[in-house]
């Protein structure tokens, strides 16, 4: 197991840039998730880590040793990185049997017959496909086929394990199993991983921490929670779901006790609080985001270390969801989504409370 | 997992490609490739402007060019042009309506008939050129002696040395050259298409004419002008049925300047080729601006089966149509061969005249037994190495970013607008100026590297499209789990696309069974191939024995397209 450091890692396609001066620092064991819209350049990042691209500048380095500098002109090509990979299609080679497929990486190798023979369907195993060996590679399904791939890169212990969108191609029972499958083997073996999706479910429920990219640049890097409740721009904080941003004007800032800020904020006809990651001077015009599911409908605000805010609203329209229900509710002139409990009691005039703490003050 | 990967190299060293050895591999082809193109090409543009023949002193001059611009030549011109559209039309009409029968209705014993009606295209030319030159005689020809039989009157209405004659022999290799091409147009179209036509009101005539004709023209297109391209480098038609006649095309013009005439004007025909090249590159541009911005993909690669038409009682008609295409183009020709090579004279068929002298005579002569081995041999080597040349050439053009690939593409491509009288000659020009040290001139090598020339762009063409359609992460996935370029080229790349390499070997293999044209001007004694052979015999007035050497071409024939079919076909379905 190894860590990955990744220093300005930028890669050009001649005026084009579609991966501009990446700074990342992967641990070892770490499950760290490249997320962001198509064409961001996360695919184009993990290519370079595995050596299927030349980054045009910056320097990778894997277990400590640079495999890739654009200054000096060093690049190790990939067969030598000696990484496991899962690609979005699989990559299952059609002309050979499941246990050729995972064997290929220790035949390229010389391992001996015996202890390959040892070594395939241990990972086999892993996956629990073992009694699919010698199944021709077409005959699998899409689960399996994943599953496949997963023992062939992990078959020699390789030092990093890239996985590129590998759940896209599965339908979504089948992608929550395989997700959680893979995340439990992850932790069980200590692999060092390096993941790529656009889908931000996926990305929250398996990493330990999520890189937010776009337009070849990372917007912030953080773990899961940190990435959906304290985001540090607008942009990251709309690529999860669809919050509430409200045009404020600061009136207030105090230091509090965990690091944050805690800002007396007052918007068109509406006073409140909110929280932030720095200190905001008095009179900045900032967005304040409030997560659907963080709104309450009714009842009174949390008064334990300092009051939320509670604003009086109109609800204009009620979706029912099953689980829960979505309200828009007029206030002020203005619409605020809000998911609540679906069995709770809703009149037509509310009480819209926002609890301390939930409110995140971004730039405006 | 006993050993760490560390101490696990990646795949041994001489497997991996250094940058010094992809510059030799490239520097390598590029060499090749230019004697077998460029060569011959320059080869050409020196012996038209030279007085003499190769190797002789002689004087620069444009009498070549100026010879080409006469009265005569200009007929010459049109005649090529004239024929070639005069066939290619009904023969498009002819290969629509069979391509329609045979993957859009429900007549029956499709995939038999299927097979049947593509049979001509792989019977050398030069094999049912003889045998309908025998079937149509005006004097003693089977049909017309049927027809006097029949009728009892004595006028003969078949006269094959005409230009009748010589587009009616194009047409049967022109129909199912056209339905291979489009016939996979008209199976994958997506039924969603037309269904959505008949939703509208439209009726099935003219759902077939406002939507399926529609989006199957540029598939129609460009199978037509490739159509019309081979007919302006038809060699054996016009050869055999309009030589006798009077009609000449380019083609036979350059042929009969160097072997006819006394002495042979290879001026002339040098000058002759580069005109033929040149109405070949002006059809070429056509076509790309006719298809830019065409897409050809209206037709997905989804997996659905069209929907098929009920005919009812009207499938025995189309069964009759399909059936009568096959015994006019095969069982007529193959049934001359075979009456022919048990009578003692062509065109005296009686009781007493059945005999077996003609098998034994070509089975005790040297020159068939050295033919045939020569053909054999060609054929093996000459497919091999021509497809492991297109197969790197399309590997470099299609799967790397190498700096000079694009060279190496074009000039893998120049033969295609080479017909191959025109490659024979300019052939026969650069073997004849090399240094004698290297003694290619009048050997069986001069006919090798003409084949492999030949056939390089349908070899490219062949493999480009198997590497296209192998996703990068194949090759890539080996990449990253350790083994180096070599050893991905062999271990996947190789071992995916074999099964076109092997139809491809396959198809290169029935063109040089079936190559005439350059044959014909580079072999020399003891390097005749069976076409040469052949020819020579007809030439000498020897029906008989041509119908004898036929018939076991023919079994050849039938031989691989069986191999062809049931293993090679099939293996491919399964991947």
């Amino acid at each position: 197991m190894s860590n990955v450091i990744l220093e300005k890692v930028s890669r050009n396609f001649g005026e084009f840039a579609a991966v501009s001066s990446v700074d990342l620092r992967i641990n070892e064991g770490e499950f760290v998730t490249l997320l962001g819209p198509s064409g961001c350049g996360k695919t184009t990042t993990l290519r370079m880590v595995a050596g299927l691209e030349q980054n045009t500048g910056g320097r990778i380095s894997i277990g400590n040793v640079v495999v890739s500098d654009a200054a000096r002109g060093l690049f190790v090509p990939a067969e030598r990185r000696a990484l496991g990979m899962v690609f979005q299609s699989y990559a299952i080679w059609p002309h050979m049997t499941v246990f050729d497929n995972v064997a290929y990486p220790l035949r390229v190798r010389r391992v001996r017959r015996p202890e390959m023979q040892e070594r395939v369907l241990a990972a086999l195993k892993l996956v629990e496909m073992e009694s699919y060996a010698d199944r021709p590679a077409p005959a699998l399904s899409g689960g399996q086929q994943q599953r496949v791939a997963i023992a062939r890169a992990l078959v020699f212990e390789p030092a990093l394990l890239l996985l590129d969108e590998p759940l896209s191609n599965l339908d979504a029972r089948l992608r929550a199993q395989m997700g959680s499958e893979f995340r439990a083997l992850q932790k069980r073996l200590g692999i060092t991983s390096l993941y790529v999706t656009h889908d931000q479910e996926e990305a929250m429920t398996l990493s330990d921490r999520v890189v937010v990219m776009q337009a070849g640049r990372v917007l912030q890097i953080g773990t899961p929670e940190e990435i959906y409740q304290r985001p540090r721009s607008r942009e990251v904080a709309t690529f999860f779901g669809s919050p509430n941003l409200i045009q404020a004007t600061v009136t207030g800032c105090i230091r509090i006790d965990d690091g944050e800020f805690e800002l007396a904020v007052r918007g068109n006809g509406w006073e409140g609080i909110c929280r932030a990651g720095e200190a905001v001077a008095t009179g900045t015009d900032v967005l304040v985001m409030v997560r659907p599911e963080n709104v309450r409908l009714g009842g009174e605000a949390t008064k334990g270390n300092g009051a939320g805010t509670v604003l009086s609203g109109k609800v204009v329209q009620a979706s029912f969801h099953g689980a829960r229900r979505s309200v828009t509710v007029e206030v002020n002139g203005s619409l605020m989504k809000a998911e609540v409990p679906a069995m709770a009691p809703l009149g037509e005039r509310v009480t819209v409370t926002i609890d301390e703490g939930t409110a995140w003050a971004l730039a405006s | 997992m006993p050993v760490p990967a560390t101490t696990l190299p990646s795949g041994p060293r001489w497997l991996r490609l250094t940058s010094a050895g992809r510059t030799a591999a490239i520097v390598a082809l590029v060499v090749l490739l230019a004697f077998l193109s460029v060569y011959p090409l320059s080869m050409l543009l020196y012996g038209s402007l030279h007085s003499t023949p190769p190797g002789i002193a002689g004087t620069f001059n444009l009498d070549g060019y100026r010879d080409v611009l006469t009265r005569e030549s200009l007929i010459t011109l049109l005649n090529t042009v004239g024929i070639s559209l005069a066939k290619t039309i009904p023969s498009l009409v002819l290969a629509v309506l069979l391509a329609w029968i045979l993957a859009r209705t429900d007549t029956p014993f499709r995939g038999v008939l299927e097979v049947l009606v593509t049979l001509p295209f792989f019977v050398p030319p030069i094999l049912t050129a003889m045998a309908w030159g025998m079937l149509g005689n005006p004097q003693v020809g089977l049909l017309n002696q049927l027809y006097q039989w029949a009728t009892g009157s004595t006028s003969s209405p078949i006269n094959v040395y005409s230009y009748g004659g010589v587009i009616w022999h194009m047409m049967q290799y022109a129909v199912p050259f056209l339905f291979l091409l489009i016939v996979d147009a008209f199976r994958v179209m997506d039924p969603s298409l037309e269904e959505a036509a008949r939703m509208c009101g439209a009726s099935r005539w003219r759902t077939f004419r406002t939507v399926t004709l529609q989006l199957m023209l540029p598939a129609l297109t460009s199978a037509a002008i490739l159509s019309f391209i081979r007919g302006i480098e038809n060699f054996e038609s016009p050869l055999f049925f309009g030589t006798p006649a009077g009609i000449h095309v380019i083609t036979t013009d350059i042929y009969d300047s160097i072997n006819q005439r006394s002495p042979p004007q290879y001026q002339y025909a040098t000058a002759a080729s580069f005109v033929i090249m040149a109405l070949l590159f002006l059809i070429v541009l056509l076509q790309w601006s006719l298809l830019r911005g065409r897409s050809f993909t209206t037709v997905s690669g989804k997996g659905f089966s069209p929907r098929v038409v009920e005919l009812g009682k009207w499938r025995w008609v189309t069964f009759a149509f399909c059936a009568l295409f096959f015994v006019v183009t095969v069982v007529l020709p193959v049934g001359q061969l075979l009456i022919g090579s048990f009578f003692k004279f062509f065109g005296f068929y009686e009781w007493d005249m059945l005999t077996l002298d003609h098998y034994r005579e070509v089975f005790a002569s040297d020159e068939f037994w050295r033919g045939f081995g020569n053909t054999m041999l060609l054929g093996l080597v000459g497919a091999t190495l021509t497809m492991v040349l297109g197969g790197a050439v399309a590997y470099i053009s299609v799967r790397t970013k190498w700096r000079g690939r694009s060279l190496i593409d074009a000039m893998a491509w120049l033969p295609w607008m080479m017909p191959g009288i025109v490659l024979g000659v300019g052939f026969l020009w650069g073997f004849a100026l090399l240094p004698h040290a290297i003694p290619i001139y009048g050997t069986i090598w001069a006919l090798l590297l003409a084949y492999i020339s030949l056939g390089t762009p349908l070899s490219v063409r062949v493999m480009s499209s198997a590497y296209a359609q192998l996703s990068y992460d194949l090759e890539e996935c080996s990449r990253v789990h350790g083994a180096g370029w070599l050893e991905t080229m062999w271990r996947i790349m190789i071992a995916l696309a074999w099964p076109s390499f092997a139809v491809g070997w396959v198809l290169i293999f029935f063109g040089i069974m079936r190559e005439l044209s350059a044959s014909v001007l580079l072999y020399s004694v003891g390097s005749e191939v069976l076409s040469v052979v052949l020819l020579k015999l007809w030439v000498n007035g020897n029906a008989e024995q041509v119908s004898v050497i036929g018939l076991l071409m023919m079994l050849m024939v039938i031989v691989f397209r069986w191999v062809q079919l049931k293993f090679i076909n099939t293996r491919i379905s399964t991947l």
